[in-house]
């Protein structure tokens, strides 16, 4: 009996849906913006100075200070955690990987705290409070930027750098101590050259991140109009020049793939893997000796400024009504304060805000279905790429699902306006749904949930899934009673960190949000934006809580 | 010449290495054996210097290299070490990895030395070649050649071996054998493969929680073991060790030739025979290998394997009997010693 291709059905759904979901809406912006005269404003007007060329030049040297800066930090922990025998080495390799947590606009808001100063309006921050000037340099614009995007992406450099470390086999080290090498020749040598493409690979992930981020730049930028690619993007659409703003969305997208690229083209390099074959021996810690202490303390105080204090920092700027005096006359006003003429320029408490209890809801409801969406359509992707390969489809779809990951999610949030801002066809347009919000952030959250997918079918797949198929029991019937059985944790796991990157995300939904489908990132930056910031602390405080609550139950599960 | 005198190494508890006093002579190769965690490597890496011996003295030749915890680094004892993960440095390529350590030392005309090596392992096609893109045999053969190129007078081995498969191990068993008589050096060499140290030997010291069980050549080790740790661990098959009680085998078979001992007797699988009669054991058939011309026959005895060789094509029942030779091998007490 002839039977079609099996596994074609399937693969050709998961396509489908990954064109409609991530490969439409680029095909959109591209054609919309083929041939159009906007090009040549863009790049060769008199407005392309300020329009392209000047965020760009910001753009880069932003990209490039967040990675020798995440590098720098992320590496020297990374050495710290594996190769020494530094004092709470599992703690400190605990705290590094947490910043990622945090959203990049609470330490954003954290900042502005300590340093606002009163160059751009309103209140001032602690340091200023304390009788101290804060220049305009370290207030905002470029270092503050940097100091902060640092700050959330050196955890990204720690991770790989790390991981890379500590597969550095100690015999490596030991065969070149048999040589009779010093260990300085070692250190650049041996140990330098193997970790290398974790550096580089790590430095262009904190690169990719840093052009792509928006909160960031926007919250600390902004106010002196200093413009990066995305928040130039979401300007030029947030006043109706859409050809312009997808136009500066494809240039952000190829800055940020073309480091991405290279990033992920080094990770799996011939020469990426420091271990050859078999097990070496552990490495022996390095002995710091009398810089144990200090460098323990280095570590220790990286970890706190980075994770602790942005937090603590923002709590307490929720109760305190000048931030510069962060710690007298706390008040519950922010959080639940009536409208009083006389207080908060008549803005009333966030518990108040009629819109809070939507975005809640709505953040939570858009968290929640995204997460399940896009582990399912993640399993059936992993699914799909393990079974039989399909000339041209399997290779597209894998390409596809990978692809999210390349795209800024700003650039991404404008894909998506230029083709469901519109009715396509019989379908009305999308613009001002939740489900608008919602298939971009299942796009954007894809790559991570095919990875998560495909580890678990990795995992489960072969002997066991084959001992099934002996039974004769079909495709759905295995994926039920054996894979998704066996898949559950992993999955719940993978799936709660989703929701943690849905509900933090704000470059996606800042320019889909509408007043009817308000979620928490943008109501936070909205508040800041009109400087509230008391009322932006208490929103991103609500976020850092979800957050922090599903990372740890993701945490237990696994 | 190795020569070792009382050297102990502590870590944390009871001693890794306890005790231990043998020497080599110049060309010799050394094989320490015994299963894992009884101490070999950590013997290894005190001879290499990567560890500090806790007391005792290390001689290489008429040089002490080891005193206490006074040691000469491991570049100063003309030693090269080929490790167990072969520790290629994969950022360099095979021509890298073996230059590398003489541009350290200083050495000249090194890319002589360098096409050298590759030439005596073979290898001498994959010069530019990564580690990551070589397969395991070959990298093996790279690590060999790293260790040979600065012409060490001592060579040391930590089971090179163990991870290569089934074939390539017999090749690369004969490549260390002849890489041996070529340099003339002094080898010692760390398995727990019983057949490698028999085949590549002149002196094994058979090692157990620290200690060294037995000095001997693979023969005498084979001849005379001198505990019963000893007896079951060489041999192929290894010797049966029977238990025996008050001069009874299995404390039901009284035999004077067991002089009254309580503990282990050892028959080799040559000496019994598949026949019955008053002295004879009864058990029931396990496996049949057929080995070399002749079938190896287990059976199981009251809960113990015993393992028998018969001529081939010797009829099998499910139950056998095992005929005992006139004596034992060796008999042991209670503690693995053996008793004259």
């Amino acid at each position: 009996m002839m039977r079609s291709i099996p596994g074609a059905g399937l693969t050709c759904a998961v396509l489908s849906i990954l064109i409609v979901l991530v490969a439409a809406p680029l095909a959109t912006i591209a054609i919309d913006t083929f041939g159009s005269p906007a090009w040549a404003e863009v790049l060769n007007s008199r407005l392309s100075r300020n329009l392209f060329w000047k965020p760009l030049g910001t753009t880069l040297l932003l990209g490039t200070g967040v990675a020798f800066g995440c590098v720098l930090i992320g590496g020297f922990l990374a050495w710290l955690v594996t190769m020494t025998d530094v004092p709470f080495r599992r703690s400190i390799g605990f705290m590094a990987t947490l910043p990622f947590m945090i959203p990049s606009f609470a330490t954003a808001l954290a900042w502005g705290t300590l340093f606002r100063n009163s160059r751009a309006g309103g209140s001032t921050g602690l340091l200023e409070g304390l009788g101290l000037g804060v220049p305009d340099w370290l207030a905002w614009g470029l270092v503050p930027t940097t100091l902060v995007l640092i700050a959330h992406y050196y955890a990204l450099a720690f991770t790989v750098i790390s991981a890379s470390l500590s597969s550095v086999n100690g015999d490596l080290v030991e065969a070149a101590q048999m040589s009779g090498a010093s260990r300085r020749r070692i250190l650049f040598g041996i140990i330098l050259p193997v970790v290398m493409p974790a550096m580089l690979a790590g430095g262009s992930l904190a690169f990719a991140g840093a052009v792509s981020n928006f909160a960031a730049p926007a919250l600390l930028g902004l106010p002196v109009r200093m413009q990066t690619l995305s928040t130039r993007l979401f300007g030029m659409i947030e006043i109706g020049q859409t050809e312009r703003g997808y136009i500066l969305a494809f240039l952000l997208i190829l800055v940020s793939a073309l480091f991405l690229g290279a990033g992920n083209r080094i990770l799996s390099g011939r020469r990426s893997f420091a271990t050859i074959t078999g097990k070496g021996t552990r490495n022996k810690p390095q002995a710091l000796g009398a810089a144990r202490i200090p460098l323990c303390a280095l570590a220790l105080a990286i970890c706190f400024v980075t994770t602790v204090l942005p937090i603590v920092l923002l709590v307490s700027a929720s109760f305190a009504p000048m931030s510069s005096a962060l710690f007298s006359d706390w008040t519950l006003h922010f959080w639940v304060g009536a409208a009083d003429p006389a207080f908060a320029r008549g803005q009333a408490g966030v518990f108040r805000n009629p819109q809070l209890m939507t975005a809640l809801w709505m953040t939570l409801g858009l968290g929640a279905c995204v997460a399940l969406t896009a582990t399912v359509i993640g399993l059936l992707a992993a699914v799909a790429l393990n079974g039989r390969r399909i000339p041209v489809l399997t290779e597209l779809t894998a390409q596809l699902g990978f692809l999210p990951m390349l795209l800024p999610g700003i650039a991404f949030g404008a894909a998506y306006i230029a083709l469901y801002g519109a009715p396509i066809g019989p379908f009305p347009a999308l613009y001002g749904t939740p489900l608008l919000l919602g298939l971009a952030l299942t796009a954007a959250t894809l790559p991570f949930a095919v990875q998560t997918g495909r580890a678990t079918v990795a995992q489960i797949s072969g002997d066991v899934e084959e001992a099934a198929r002996m039974t004769g029991a079909g495709f759905f019937r295995r994926l039920g009673a054996i894979t998704l059985p066996l898949a559950r944790r992993g999955m719940i796991a993978g799936g709660l960190l989703t929701f943690v990157s849905v509900i933090g995300d704000l470059a996606i939904v800042v320019l889909l949000y509408t007043p009817s489908t308000p979620v928490l990132s943008v109501l936070s930056y909205r508040y800041a934006s009109d400087g509230f910031h008391q009322f932006a602390n208490a929103v991103t405080i609500l976020i850092l809580v979800l957050s922090v609550a599903a990372t740890l139950i993701a945490r237990r599960t696994r | 010449m190795i020569s070792l005198t009382k050297l102990t190494k502590t870590f944390n508890g009871p001693p890794a290495v306890d005790d231990v006093t043998l020497s080599v002579p110049e060309g010799g190769f050394l094989v320490l054996l015994g299963p894992s965690g009884c101490g070999k490597s950590t013997m290894l890496r005190m001879l290499a210097g990567l560890e500090t011996p806790t007391s005792g003295t290390i001689r290489f030749g008429d040089t002490v290299v080891a005193d206490g915890a006074r040691i000469t680094p491991p570049d100063k004892r003309d030693a090269g070490l080929v490790f167990q993960s072969y520790a290629l440095w994969p950022h360099m390529t095979v021509a890298g990895n073996v230059d590398w350590p003489l541009k350290v030392a200083g050495t000249p005309n090194r890319a002589g030395r360098v096409a050298e090596a590759l030439k005596m392992m073979g290898i001498a096609d994959l010069a530019h070649r990564y580690p990551g893109e070589i397969s395991g045999g070959q990298q093996q053969r790279v690590a060999l050649a790293r260790m040979i190129a600065p012409r060490p007078k001592f060579l040391l081995f930590d089971e090179p071996l163990s991870n290569l498969d089934a074939t390539l191990r017999v090749e690369m068993r004969h490549e260390l054998s002849r890489l041996h008589k070529t340099t003339g050096a002094t080898a010692v060499y760390v398995t727990h493969d019983q057949i490698e140290a028999m085949t590549l030997a002149t002196h094994v010291a058979v090692m157990n929680r620290g200690r060294v069980e037995q000095f001997a050549s693979p023969l005498d080790l084979l001849a005379k073991p001198a505990t019963a740790f000893v007896a079951r661990f060489v041999g192929t098959p290894p010797a049966n060790l029977i238990p025996i009680r008050d001069g009874a085998w299995l404390a039901r078979l009284p035999d004077a030739a067991l002089r009254g001992a309580t503990g282990h007797a050892m028959v080799r699988a040559e000496d019994l025979t598949l026949a019955t009669g008053p002295r004879s054991l009864s058990a029931e058939l396990m496996e049949a290998i057929p080995m070399a011309g002749q079938l190896l026959v287990t059976g199981a005895v009251g809960g113990h394997r015993i393992t028998c060789v018969a001529p081939a094509g010797t009829p099998l029942t499910r139950d056998l009997h095992f005929a005992l030779p006139d004596a034992p091998g060796a008999i042991f007490d209670i503690e693995g010693n053996p008793i004259r």
